[in-house]
């Protein structure tokens, strides 16, 4: 019995030992990437979200922590993948990181081949059990563009308010919903796709008919709810939201959860700076890089952000998600879209 | 025998040789061209080449596929006829409603004693230097049909329960066109009204026609080349047209071609970018018959109106008309340049564009455009892209031009078609195949990914436009004025300056100011071809905008028509008259 639990001890002790050395090893190595990164001095980031603010504030807290530089290039999605396609395809390795949604950065860089094995990095670990699974040796969910109903809340009031999605077959708005275009690329055709997989062909048979008012100028349509136009539009982008602070708006998040865009990391191959690229993956995920995220409406990847958000993002910051678009089945959804919405 | 032009072609009998030919000698001048063509041939041919390349093989430049036609195959549907039916339909109403008021007010202003035509001439060609987002927005909120101003207003004024506008309808697309299209024609064609030879006029006139007449078959006859390259550019321009069909024809389901090539990149999973090159391929044959229906008109004919003989521009004495003139020019400029003008400036200093209450009241928006350290370095970049490119642009566009025009160089046309076709190349599609051009060079050649790559890209796209202009100047140029300037003893260089140079100024100076602005404001290409520290303002806007900032963009919108009021004036005002008095 004692030699047993001596045994057992022995075992754990070894097993301890082993973790520990394991985990010096680990942190070694990365503190090895780190000061590879800091030689390499810089590290350049192309992604399709283009301009956006928050974006400069996570450069500007990675280069505080780290002295690295980051050069951003941010174009729209099809110049993007374009762009490094034709670099990569004449050998001009310019970029190291590309920031694009899940379902391009699987289809047009992952089976390609075009992305280059990350290993793990340590804030990894962070990630949610939704975007753990979404995680590989290649790509890595960063943040996710959280949709909801924009409506006018002079116009939609109280017991009138949508509280589901299917709340939009009401005939009452018939005529009367703008909405991002579900024929094209976009939060329009992720709402499309996800509602179709989610709610039934049935509901798009029923929403076809409501006489929906298709643009892609996506800041004028919020203006045009906001200004009366239209009393909500689809599917809205929880950011965009917070922007129009003190127009008589609101978001709603339906019951069903939030339609999501989830944007991913990846490693390109040839990347002039592989470890502040690694450096610079590791970053996005942490609460820092995350909490700059939540607090500008979107939504964070990793556990533990929630609470620290400012009050006006605390409405998104626990939403629930319904889903987010399939990659696979994109075209043919787009297809649909458009025989459906004529 | 010599001819004021390229040597080769000496078989303009009488003329004077080229000065360069007694340089460097008939080699060197044939060197001189030959580069001249190799240079077109790498702006427009190479690029060209690359797309062309796209539209037969199933897969873009450097991944491996088959050479097939299937984007031609694929683009022939009756859908597609019908959107190429919606774009010739825009294209045509606009060039034609656009070229009849470019040429009535060109006429006020250069031809009759109207009040301020001066100050008119810069005035009303102001919405064509703000960005089409920017006037896409105004108009948003003038000819929305529920709430916009126009319809409250009629509303409210005649108790009528209809709204009489809305510009999300082919005729919004149409409307906004021609915001561009008008101030675009006029400043193509009032200064060709102003060199016009009065005893032309005054030769019919005395034949005993009515001024009508005389303004029908005289001047706008003589104007003929001038107006004819000016509606096909601004035709050409109307097939091309992106955004106003974006923002006011989708949404009413009008469809046109650079829409379709649009969504054929952008909003498929895997962009069809064989789809899109055969799609514009063929609009380039469509532009190009158009063009060789041009040449074909003005073959064989002279339209010199400036010679030697006591020239100078005659200003019609409209009596007591010349105020209805004026009335005129005062609602053309309330209606396409204080309206929507007036929209931005109010949305500069408001919190939200549209949403105009006293506690809204703000100029955060100007401290955050001076604060903006990207936009400057970005406005920086453009400054100089712009001064360099319009300048380098115009005087390759002379140079095409003087070949094309002033001499009989066997290859003349081959030039002229070279700088040709660009413009008739989409520019959502052009900006790809710059791209592909530039990245697939030698790796010597250190083009791709540096401000030079920019520099190019707008040459190219420029100097279609600069040779189109200059062209339409030296066709008025009479040989007798230079001929006269040798036989009195005037080397080639003070030739060149006080005729050629001197003459066509006020062309080179409108182009100049349009390339400028066209630069300043292209975002195709811009957006492909950028790199991290060549930032130029229309990929910074287009950043703003797509981040709902059009109230920053209204800041910078109202900058840009500071700067065309300030170009436009010294070159009035100043640089008109010292280049006169050279």
């Amino acid at each position: 019995m004692l030699r047993s639990a001596i045994r057992l001890l022995a075992a754990g002790t070894i097993a301890v030992a082993f973790a520990g050395s394991a985990a010096a090893q680990n942190q070694a190595d990365w503190d090895k990437v780190i000061a590879e990164a800091k030689k390499e001095g810089k590290v350049s980031l192309y992604t399709s979200t283009l301009g956006a603010p928050f974006h400069l504030d996570i450069i500007k807290a990675f280069q505080a922590k780290y002295g690295i530089t980051i050069e951003l290039l941010d174009v729209r999605a099809s110049e993007l993948d374009e762009r490094i396609r034709t670099e990569q395809a004449s050998g001009r390795y310019n970029a190291d990181v590309v920031q694009h949604g899940s379902a391009s950065l699987l289809t047009t860089y992952d089976r390609p081949g075009i992305l280059q094995a990350r290993g793990t990095v340590p804030n990894q670990k962070n990630l949610g059990t939704l975007f753990a699974e979404g995680a590989s040796d290649t790509r890595i969910p960063s943040y996710v563009l959280p949709y909801g109903i924009l409506i006018n809340t002079d116009l939609v009031k109280g017991a009138d308010e949508p509280k589901s999605w299917k709340d939009l077959l009401n005939p009452k708005w018939k005529g009367k919903i703008v909405s991002d275009d579900f024929r094209a690329l976009g939060g329009g055709s992720v709402f499309f796709s996800v509602t179709e997989d989610k709610l039934g062909k049935d509901f798009h048979e029923k929403l076809s008919q409501q006489g929906i008012i298709f643009s892609r100028d996506v800041g004028n349509d919020e203006r045009r709810v906001a200004a009366g136009e239209y009393p909500m539009r689809i599917p809205q982008l929880a950011s965009n939201t917070l922007r129009m602070k003190g127009l008589p708006i609101k978001l709603v998040i339906p019951e069903e959860g939030m339609t999501f865009v989830r944007f991913d990391l990846g490693i390109l191959k040839g990347a002039p700076h592989p470890n502040a690229a690694k450096l610079l993956t590791d970053f996005y995920l942490s609460p820092e890089a995350q909490l700059i995220y939540a607090n500008a409406g979107m939504g964070s990847v990793i556990n533990g952000v929630g609470e620290k958000v400012t009050s006006d993002a605390k409405a998104f910051a626990g939403a629930k998600f319904l889903g987010t678009n399939n990659p696979d089945t994109l075209n043919a959804q787009l297809d649909r879209a458009k025989a459906l919405y004529k | 025998m010599v001819a004021y032009g390229i040597p080769s072609v000496d078989a303009r009998p009488g003329r004077f040789r080229f000065l360069a030919d007694a340089l460097v000698g008939r080699l060197g001048v044939n060197i001189s061209l030959g580069l001249l063509v190799l240079f077109l041939i790498f702006l427009s041919v190479y690029p060209l080449a690359m797309l062309f390349y796209g539209s037969v093989h199933s897969t873009p430049p450097g991944a491996p596929g088959e050479f097939n036609l299937d984007g031609y195959r694929q683009m022939v549907t009756a859908e597609n006829f019908q959107v190429l039916l919606n774009t010739v339909g825009i294209a045509l109403i606009t060039s034609t409603i656009s070229i009849t008021m470019a040429v009535f007010l060109a006429w006020i202003v250069a031809r009759t004693d109207t009040p301020f035509s001066r100050q008119w001439e810069v005035l009303i060609t102001l919405p064509f230097f703000i960005p089409p987002i920017l006037t896409a927005m105004a108009w948003a909120m003038l000819g929305n049909a529920k709430i916009g101003a126009i319809n409250q207003f009629f509303k409210w004024a005649t108790g009528a329960s209809f709204s009489p506008i809305d510009v999300y309808s082919y005729w919004g697309v149409v409307w906004h066109l021609m915001q561009y299209g008008i101030p675009f024609l006029f400043l193509l064609t009032v200064d060709a009204f102003r060199a016009m030879d009065p005893a032309l006029e005054e030769a019919a006139s005395m034949s005993g026609a009515s001024r009508w007449r005389v303004f029908r078959t005289t001047t706008l006859t003589l104007m003929l080349p001038v107006l004819l390259s000016a509606f096909v550019l601004s035709f050409i321009r109307g097939v091309e047209a992106f955004e106003s069909a974006l923002f006011f024809g989708t949404p009413a389901g009008v469809k046109v071609i650079t829409t379709t090539i649009f969504d054929s990149i952008t909003q498929r999973a895997v962009p069809e970018y064989q789809l899109a090159t055969s799609i514009a391929f063929s609009v380039m044959a469509l532009m190009f018959l158009l063009v060789i229906i041009q040449w074909h008109i003005l073959r064989g004919r002279s339209f010199q109106t400036v010679t030697g003989k006591g020239y100078k521009p005659k200003v019609i004495a409209l009596g007591r008309w010349r105020w209805a003139t004026f009335a005129f020019l005062c609602v053309f400029f309330f209606i396409t340049t204080i309206l929507p003008v007036g929209q931005i400036a109010l949305g500069s200093v408001f919190k939200f564009v549209g949403f105009y209450r006293w506690n809204m009241l703000t100029l955060e928006h100007y401290s955050t455009i001076m604060n903006n350290g990207e936009l400057w370095r970005a406005i920086r970049n453009t400054l100089w892209l712009g001064l360099v490119g319009a300048t380098t642009t115009m005087m390759l566009g002379t140079i095409v031009a003087y070949v094309t025009v002033r001499t009989k160089w066997r290859y003349r046309k081959v030039v002229d078609a070279l700088a040709w076709l660009p413009w008739m190349m989409p520019g959502v599609v052009l900006g790809v195949g710059l791209l592909w051009a530039f990245a697939f060079l030698p790796r010597n050649i250190p083009i791709y990914g540096t401000i030079w790559a920019l520099l190019f890209a707008y040459l190219a796209l420029g100097m279609p436009l600069a040779s189109r202009i200059m062209s339409g100047a030296y066709t008025q140029l009479s040989f007798d004025l230079e001929e006269c300037s040798r036989v009195h003893g005037a080397s080639w260089l003070q030739t060149l300056l006080r005729i050629l140079v001197a003459l066509s100024w006020p062309s080179f100076a409108v182009g100049w100011v349009l390339t400028f602005f066209g630069i300043l404001r292209e975002l195709s290409a811009s957006i492909l071809l950028y790199s991290v520290g060549s930032e130029v303002l229309s990929v910074e806007l287009y950043k703003l905008w797509t981040n709902g900032q059009a109230e920053q963009v209204s800041v910078v919108g109202l900058m840009l028509i500071g700067l065309v009021i300030i170009f436009r004036w010294i070159q009035i005002q100043f640089l008109n008259r010292q280049i006169s008095a050279i």
